[in-house]
């Protein structure tokens, strides 16, 4: 399967190189590579995790992690030093798995949300998780040498089901997005997480939300059809926070008229600055920022579009962290597919 | 002419009337308005001394909770504990700062939900459980 851009000049295109039936008569949710994009994580309705790893031209399953959870897995995270799973289940907990010799195995299991945990995040440092729920609730987990986990925040700062959590790829910042219609950011303020912004302009769920690599803009999805692009005005290098003042977000960019329904997730590829959706018409697609624009007013272009990805709605893209262009996405027919970006430069 | 005078006297009724109808339109209209204005507070009262009660109840089964917790872990020592009694100590805080005699106070929900945060983060950093939803079902009951 490949698929062009649509305005025909400069094609870009995005190939199907695997596909996998990686959670078969099942729902697959969600799929996140490990830092150095060896693995792949993906989770699904049946209750499972597994891991996937390059063999040849091929991905095989290395791991099935299946005991931990008593419900749907929702979403699963790596932390940064690839050696612990964390996933999200309906089952109200999130499990923590350590990487052995042998596989792996659940070490902690959190608890504290009073009905699904729905994602799932680990901060750039390690050090932090956060998971949120249909609970409306987002928590915030400290981890210790030991892997004892403490909650050190609860956040109710909205007023509906929270589906996501992300963090700032290089400050702790983190940024939920709700059933509400927005998106809110926290960060820690003494001793205490605060709700510091609200972003608002989304008029349905927002569903998916991804930084850039250098964290100065956020991509958000939403069933509302559109992608919003936020960026900061912050001054200065990033990952210098400038305490004396909040930065603000503002929505720069809105990509409207592509999606013909819900858009479930975005990634922004921290190699190639390319932003992929996954969308609940079946189709991935692919935008890049247009080089002339002004960075406050940029435009993006469709360079690609696979009208059906899948058999049914596309649940997640996700970028491999090392290799630019090669993308995994995952859908409720149960499949995780891998696909090769390339633009016409690269041909 | 008498059919004249007639139709004279008939406008003149109907002015009357009119006039009449626009007074008890009036006055209906303000005794209604009193009375709906009567109930009003009355259902007003009523709500809020129900919904504040509802609050009151919660908050204090957390200051409870929080100042239970507190006495109990008040000889020990070792960070794990410091950190336990830190959030104990935040979280009675926050209670102790909410403005109970200022039904207008405009950032109730938020403080009361950031009280309901802290709470929980607590409960989960001592490893407990409480039920505290039944309680707060039978004091609503008993009120």
């Amino acid at each position: 399967m490949r698929a062009g851009s649509a305005s025909g000049s400069g094609m870009a295109t995005l190939t199907l190189s695997c596909r996998l039936a990686a959670h078969p008569d099942s729902r697959c949710w969600f799929v996140a590579w490990s830092p150095g994009g060896a693995l792949l994580a993906s989770c699904g309705g049946d209750r499972s995790v597994r891991v996937w790893g390059r063999q040849g031209e091929s991905w095989v399953c290395r791991a099935v992690l299946d005991e931990g959870h008593q419900r749907t897995v929702r979403k699963v995270a790596w932390s940064l030093c690839g050696n612990y799973l964390a996933s999200a289940s309906f089952d109200a907990t999130t499990c923590i798995w350590k990487k052995t010799p042998d596989g792996f195995e659940c070490v902690t299991t959190l608890e504290g949300h009073e009905n699904e945990v729905k994602s799932v995040a680990w901060s750039p440092s390690g050090s932090l998780l956060a998971t949120c729920s249909r609970d409306k609730s987002v928590w915030i987990w400290e981890v210790d040498e030991e892997d004892e986990y403490e909650c050190v925040s609860v956040l109710n700062s909205h007023t509906q089901d929270v589906k996501h959590v992300v963090w700032h790829p290089t400050q702790e910042l983190l940024a939920s997005a709700s059933y509400d219609d927005t998106v809110k950011l926290y960060r820690e303020e003494e001793d205490d997480w605060v709700c510091c912004t609200t972003l608002e302009g989304h008029e349905s769920t927002v569903w998916g939300l991804a930084f850039d690599g250098a964290g100065r803009r956020l991509a958000s999805c939403s069933d509302d059809r559109t992608v919003r692009i936020w960026s900061s005005d912050e001054q200065g290098e990033p990952g210098v926070a400038c305490s004396s003042t909040e930065p603000s977000w503002k929505c720069i960019c809105t990509l409207s008229g592509y999606h013909t329904r819900t858009i479930y997730d975005v990634a922004w590829c921290h190699l190639t600055g390319a932003l992929a959706t996954a969308c609940g018409d079946d189709a991935i697609r692919i935008f890049e920022e247009e080089p002339l624009a002004e960075p406050q007013q940029p435009t993006f272009a469709l360079m690609a579009h696979v009208p059906r990805a899948h058999a049914q709605d596309v649940n997640c893209v996700a970028w491999n962290p090392a290799e630019p262009g090669l993308l995994a996405s995952c859908s409720d027919d149960g499949e995780v597919a891998f696909w090769k970006y390339q633009r016409p430069e690269c041909c | 002419m008498p059919q004249a005078s007639g139709n004279i006297a008939l406008k003149l009724k109907a002015s009357h009337l009119s006039l009449a109808s626009q007074r008890f339109h009036g006055e209906g209209y303000q005794d209604g308005y009193a009375e709906g204005n009567r109930i009003g507070v009355t259902e007003g009262r009523i709500y809020g001394s129900l919904h504040g009660a509802r609050i009151g109840s919660e908050v204090g089964c957390y200051l409870g909770f929080a100042l239970t917790w507190q006495h109990l872990l008040h000889n020990c020592t070792g960070e794990k504990h410091s950190k336990k009694l830190k959030a104990l100590e935040s979280l009675v805080g926050m209670i102790q700062k909410f403005p109970y005699e200022d039904p207008t106070y405009d950032k109730l929900q938020e403080d009361l939900e950031k009280i309901r945060g802290k709470f929980k983060q607590v409960c989960s950093m001592l490893n407990t459980h409480p039920d505290f939803r039944i309680g707060l079902e039978r004091s609503v009951l008993t009120f």
